[in-house]
């Protein structure tokens, strides 16, 4: 694994297999797309310490983040409110991040569009103590042309300039053209053209995307939305193809956190008796031009899987 | 309507990526960040739920509802698809016609120029990228409905062109735009890289009156590598365009070490001749770099003419260099009797001898548009 070139990320790289850490509740969702916030926040807790080996979830936090910075929290807000990252959860991050010394007005919730918030239920965010919500249509993106071997891009003003850092916040889905849609690929959200980048299962644009050192180097914590999956139909939602999980997974790994995603996926998948994306001609493939990259590692056999249940 | 005088108007058309610098021509400007306006699309279907395909061109994007195509301009909204360029040009200007290259369509005439955001292939050599390559919201634009830009052409004594990012990706518009120039005698033309759908192709072809190709390379190895896009769609369009009747001329973009084998100009210039006909005109035209390759020299001059001596020794009649004023192979010449029957320099043109579409000194019909 390539180590980040920040500081602060530096410290997060561990020797050894990189640690995924699955937390499953059995009540985190409530009513119809709302989740219970007591119970994510309990997740939260439990899911930094296993993640981090601190017993205090602020002292958890902050060895993703130091007090004073500021932080992104790239969410994936496409499909609305039945398929996005649970604002309950972005809120509840937010409140930890707030105890570890990050003000909300350091905290920068964003995606491609401004209005993708308000489809995904952010608009309440808008308030002025919590964190804000901004759109890349709004922030724009830089003249500069990020240029990778097999595409180009230009990059969120957001990601350049409005962030030190960045908690990825993806949710776990099928995608009918990339075969899935998790930590990887939720960083299309900090480009101006993924709509270029969908071709051939976006193998190798995930990766390489990934790898622009301006988005690398800025990653974090990833903490997966896996509470309700979309398990068919991907990435809008359809209904019936969302499939309660009470999942949430933690790590630093992009590479690696999304592998064990898509085993989750499968394992989903199998229970509805769908054939496995491999077979459907779906495998994420970009997972491997990934940890080529040296992003991270794609073998299940190569990562340590904590599991925990609150 | 704001009109500059002729001169001043050029005087803002240096750059043919200059977004909307034509600006005073009209009121109704938008800046990068602000929204686009949507019209319902057409050439596409319904798939399940909301899901729909682009019929567009050859990629047929399944669009999930909220999202865009590979273009960035059509987007899907609710199960219906909407264009977020219909009537929003970003870039505005008056060229020579010679600029487009069109050789043989009505030489020394102006081109009422426009384009809007988006591209359905992304050349990592694209000339006009920072237009083709983003989105409608991520550029300045203007409000110009189809009888506007009509009314600009004909203040220009000038044809409309479709041009600078792909007309193919704002068909509407350009449908729409070239029908209301048809009905008040103007007449269009459009640049395209030919990447499109047949239907859709034939349906503007009714109201064009010349079409330039890009031709850019002549390997499906080139086209995925190089474009994001396939060769094979290009050739079908251009044989659709020739069978339409409305005049055709092909550009060969010579990237260095890409696309400039001997072998691979020579198999392109045995297709053109077998299927399109030797007088159709090919263009080969330097490179500069751009975009993804910056890192890749200009085209040397003595490849533009070796490329010009194949197409030649194959056959064809109209054969051309550009981007390169001065460089031989700028002026056509009469097949019959070698004269030079239009001189060219650059954009500029030097001499017309042509009357009455044949060659001024021997008679010899010079196939194009020439009045």
């Amino acid at each position: 694994m390539v180590a980040p070139k920040t500081e602060a990320a530096r410290t997060i790289v561990a020797p050894g297999k990189p640690r995924v850490v699955v937390v499953r509740t059995r009540k985190a969702l409530v009513q119809g797309y709302d989740a219970d916030r007591g119970a994510l926040r309990s997740m939260l807790e439990a899911g930094l310490a296993a993640l981090s080996g601190e017993k205090d979830a602020s002292k958890a936090i902050a060895r993703y983040v130091r007090p004073g910075e500021r932080v992104g929290l790239k969410i994936n807000g496409l499909a609305g409110r039945q398929a996005a990252t649970h604002v309950e959860l972005v809120d509840e991050l937010s409140a930890l991040l707030a105890k570890a010394g990050i003000e909300p007005r350091r905290q920068i919730a964003f995606d491609r569009f401004k209005r993708d918030f308000t489809a995904s239920g952010f608009a309440a965010q808008a308030r002025r103590d919590s964190y804000q919500c901004i759109g890349n249509d709004e922030a724009g993106h830089e003249e500069e042309v990020a240029q990778m071997p097999s595409s180009a891009s230009r990059l969120s003003r957001v990601l350049t300039r409005q962030v030190d850092g960045v908690i990825d916040l993806p949710i776990l889905k099928q995608h009918m053209l990339s075969g899935m849609t998790g930590a990887l690929k939720n960083n299309f959200g900090c480009i101006n053209n993924p709509n270029k980048m969908h071709l051939d299962k976006c193998d190798p644009y995930v990766a390489e995307v990934n790898a622009i050192p301006e988005i690398r180097d800025k990653q974090r914590l990833v903490v997966m939305d896996a509470l309700r999956p979309v398990v068919e139909n991907g990435p809008s939602y359809q209904p019936g193809a969302g499939e309660v999980a009470n999942l949430l997974l933690f790590a630093t790994d992009l590479v690696a956190v999304d592998t064990v995603g898509l085993g989750i996926l499968e394992d989903l998948r199998k229970k509805r008796d769908l054939p496995s994306l491999d077979k459907a001609g779906l495998f994420p493939t970009y997972l491997l031009t990934a940890s080529k990259l040296g992003l991270g590692v794609s073998s299940r056999a190569g990562i340590e899987v904590i599991e925990l249940e609150v | 309507m704001t009109v500059l005088s002729r001169r001043g108007f050029f005087l803002t058309c240096g750059g043919c990526a200059l977004a909307a610098s034509a600006g005073p021509l009209l009121p109704g400007r938008a800046f990068a960040g602000s929204t686009p306006r949507a019209y319902p699309a057409r050439f596409w279907k319904k798939l399940e739920g909301k899901r729909i395909e682009c019929g567009l061109c050859p990629k047929h994007c399944k669009v999930e509802d909220r999202e865009r195509g590979f273009c960035g301009v059509r987007e899907n909204r609710d199960g219906e698809y909407m264009t977020l360029v219909w009537g929003q040009p970003c870039a505005v200007h008056v060229d020579p016609i010679e600029k487009k290259p069109l050789f043989h369509f009505r030489p020394g005439s102006q081109a009422f120029s426009i384009a809007t955001a988006g591209c359905n292939l992304e050349c990592k050599c694209c000339q006009n990228w920072d237009i083709s390559q983003s989105k409608p919201e991520d550029v300045d634009f203007q409000f110009m409905p189809p009888e506007e830009v009509v009314r600009g052409a004909k203040e220009y004594d000038a044809c409309v062109t479709f041009t600078y990012s792909e007309p193919i990706v704002y068909l509407e518009y350009a449908i729409d735009t070239a029908k209301a120039a048809r009905e008040a005698g103007v007449r269009a033309t459009m640049v395209t890289g030919g990447s499109g759908e047949a239907e859709p192709m034939k349906e503007v072809l009714k109201y064009l009156d010349a079409v330039k190709v890009d031709l850019k390379g002549f390997t499906e190895d080139y086209y995925q590598r190089m474009c994001k896009g396939k060769l094979e769609p290009v050739l079908k369009t251009l044989e659709v365009i020739r069978k339409s009747g409305v005049w055709l001329e092909l550009v060969h973009l010579c990237v260095p070490g890409q696309n400039d084998s001997e072998s691979e100009i020579r198999t392109m210039c045995r297709w053109v001749k077998e299927h399109l006909g030797r007088d159709v005109p090919l263009h080969f035209t330097r490179f500069h770099p751009e975009y993804q390759m910056k890192n890749v020299p200009p085209t040397p001059n003595a490849t533009l003419i070796r490329c010009r001596e194949i197409g030649l020794s194959e056959g064809l009649r109209f054969v051309y260099t550009g981007n390169v004023p001065g460089l031989a192979g700028e002026d056509t010449t009469c097949p019959s009797c070698g004269k030079v029957v239009v001189a060219r320099r650059g954009f500029e043109l030097e001499g017309l001898h042509i009357k009455n579409g044949r060659c001024a000194f021997c008679g010899f019909t010079i196939p194009g548009v020439w009045s």
